[in-house]
């Protein structure tokens, strides 16, 4: 089987990938090809959430996307939140709060917590818990990370 | 495996013609099945491309056409929606999570065909006509036609879905989806569907159709016809709901057991009605 060259736009950059093949999810590229190893491969079935990234702006399944699907498209992964050495004031607000333990649903939670705070108006309790309905972790309980998000919400200019 | 992407719906239903092939919409159910290994058509095409399915337009008897391939959020938010037809938009916001409603659309669910997903009683409560295309042309199935069985369509090889038509809603009528679900977003362990109409205390439009609770939802419109122009009380809901328990024929799953699903579907519609008559009274 040989696959397609393509070039997908990651966190602002022109990345071309050599012989994708149709199955091939944007997931298995950001990571396997790509090296960018924050999104996780958690279910692989668009569950569990840690594979979300934005595309076009707005969070997607990374697992359930078809990476020949996203060429002509602007995908940001976890590692453009923010430049290197430098975190996003969402990344500070979790790390603030203590609100993760393991870290692995973590990328995805930051993902569609950045994608929440976009509104740029203070959120509530059940409007981050609806909004990071689609992010499962086994460890924290939710609150801290629900608390941090709440918090960071208040904080924006 | 070949990957097209066609532009347009002429392009796309010529590359359906061939064995094993599959569109490929927002991936939310296609993907996830090609992951687990449960299927590997042997031609993706994709329909990312096909601006003409993207569109929602109300027209100016009052219907509205949805595009196959518009999203789930874009569903929830849509303004063309009015009256009764909200109880598709109300159905799309309650899908899954943020990030599924953003990928997901209503034509791949349609053709999907979960028994416990949200759309199919959705529609069939609005009367909408789902509308194919394939390489005979085009024809458009009410949704009680569209959903055969359990995972079941009556879409052919080789056809796709265009459209789904709500057909315009009675003025000052209501539209909702209650839901009964483990935890948000979950499918549903059953799900009532309903469009309500009243002036002063009698009914003037009724359409209930309960979802997962059988291969496809359940709708008695020889009981909801009976009911016009009554009053909507506790006796009349009873005989709508004994109608409906006939025609009930749910399953045992990891979500609930049929038993638990025959208890409470009768409780949901009531539910239903008596939130859409309080939230009529409301707007009168």
């Amino acid at each position: 089987m040989t696959g397609a060259s393509i070039t997908l736009k990651v966190n602002g950059a022109d990345r071309p990938v050599a012989a994708v093949a149709p199955w091939t999810t944007l997931l298995t590229v950001l990571r396997d090809e790509l090296g960018l190893t924050g999104a996780k491969r958690g279910c692989n079935q668009g569950v569990c959430g840690a594979c979300t990234v934005t595309i076009d702006g707005e969070p997607v399944r990374s697992c359930l996307s078809l990476a020949l699907n996203c060429t002509d498209c602007e995908i940001a992964t976890v590692e453009g939140l923010a430049p290197a050495g430098s975190l996003a004031p969402v990344q500070q607000a979790l790390a603030e709060g203590n609100a993760l333990q393991c870290g692995f649903c973590t990328p995805g939670i930051l993902i569609a917590a950045h994608a929440l705070l976009r509104r740029n108006e203070p959120l509530s309790v059940d409007e981050v818990r609806a909004g990071l309905s689609g992010n499962l972790c086994r460890c924290s309980g939710y609150k801290k990370i629900v608390e941090a998000v709440v918090r960071a919400s208040e904080a924006r200019p | 495996m070949e990957f097209i992407r066609p532009d347009s719906i002429d392009a796309a239903v010529a590359a359906l013609q061939a064995e094993n092939a599959a569109c490929l919409a927002g991936g939310a159910t296609l993907v996830a099945m090609m992951n687990a290994d449960l299927v590997a058509p042997e031609r993706l095409v994709s329909l990312r491309d096909v601006a003409a399915l993207r569109t929602a337009m109300r027209q100016p008897d009052g219907s509205v056409v949805i595009g196959a391939m518009r999203r789930h959020r874009e569903t929830a938010e849509e303004t063309d929606l009015r009256d009764g037809q909200r109880v598709l938009s109300d159905a799309a916001g309650q899908i899954a999570n943020p990030p599924v409603r953003n990928m997901g659309t209503i034509g791949g669910s349609c053709a999907f065909a979960d028994p416990a997903a949200d759309y199919p009683p959705a529609l069939a409560a609005a009367d909408a006509r789902i509308a194919l295309v394939g390489a005979e042309g085009r024809r458009t199935l009410p949704a009680d036609a569209f959903f055969v069985d359990w995972y079941e369509t009556a879409l052919e090889p080789g056809e796709l879905i265009e459209s789904v038509i709500l057909p315009p809603a009675p003025a000052g009528t209501a539209g909702s989806y209650t839901k009964l679900a483990r935890v948000a977003g979950d499918f549903a362990i059953a799900s009532v569907a309903l469009v309500l109409g009243m002036e002063g205390d009698a009914c003037s439009h009724l359409a209930v159709a309960v979802g997962a609770c059988g291969p496809a939802p359940v709708r008695r419109r020889d009981v909801e016809t009976e009911l016009l122009g009554g009053g909507l009380g506790d006796s009349e809901i009873r005989r709508l709901t004994d109608a409906l328990a006939d025609g009930l024929d749910p399953v045992d799953d990891v979500r609930a057991s049929a038993d638990y699903r025959r208890r409470v579907a009768p409780r949901l519609v009531r539910q239903a009605i008596a939130e859409a008559k309080q939230c009529l009274s409301g707007t009168q």
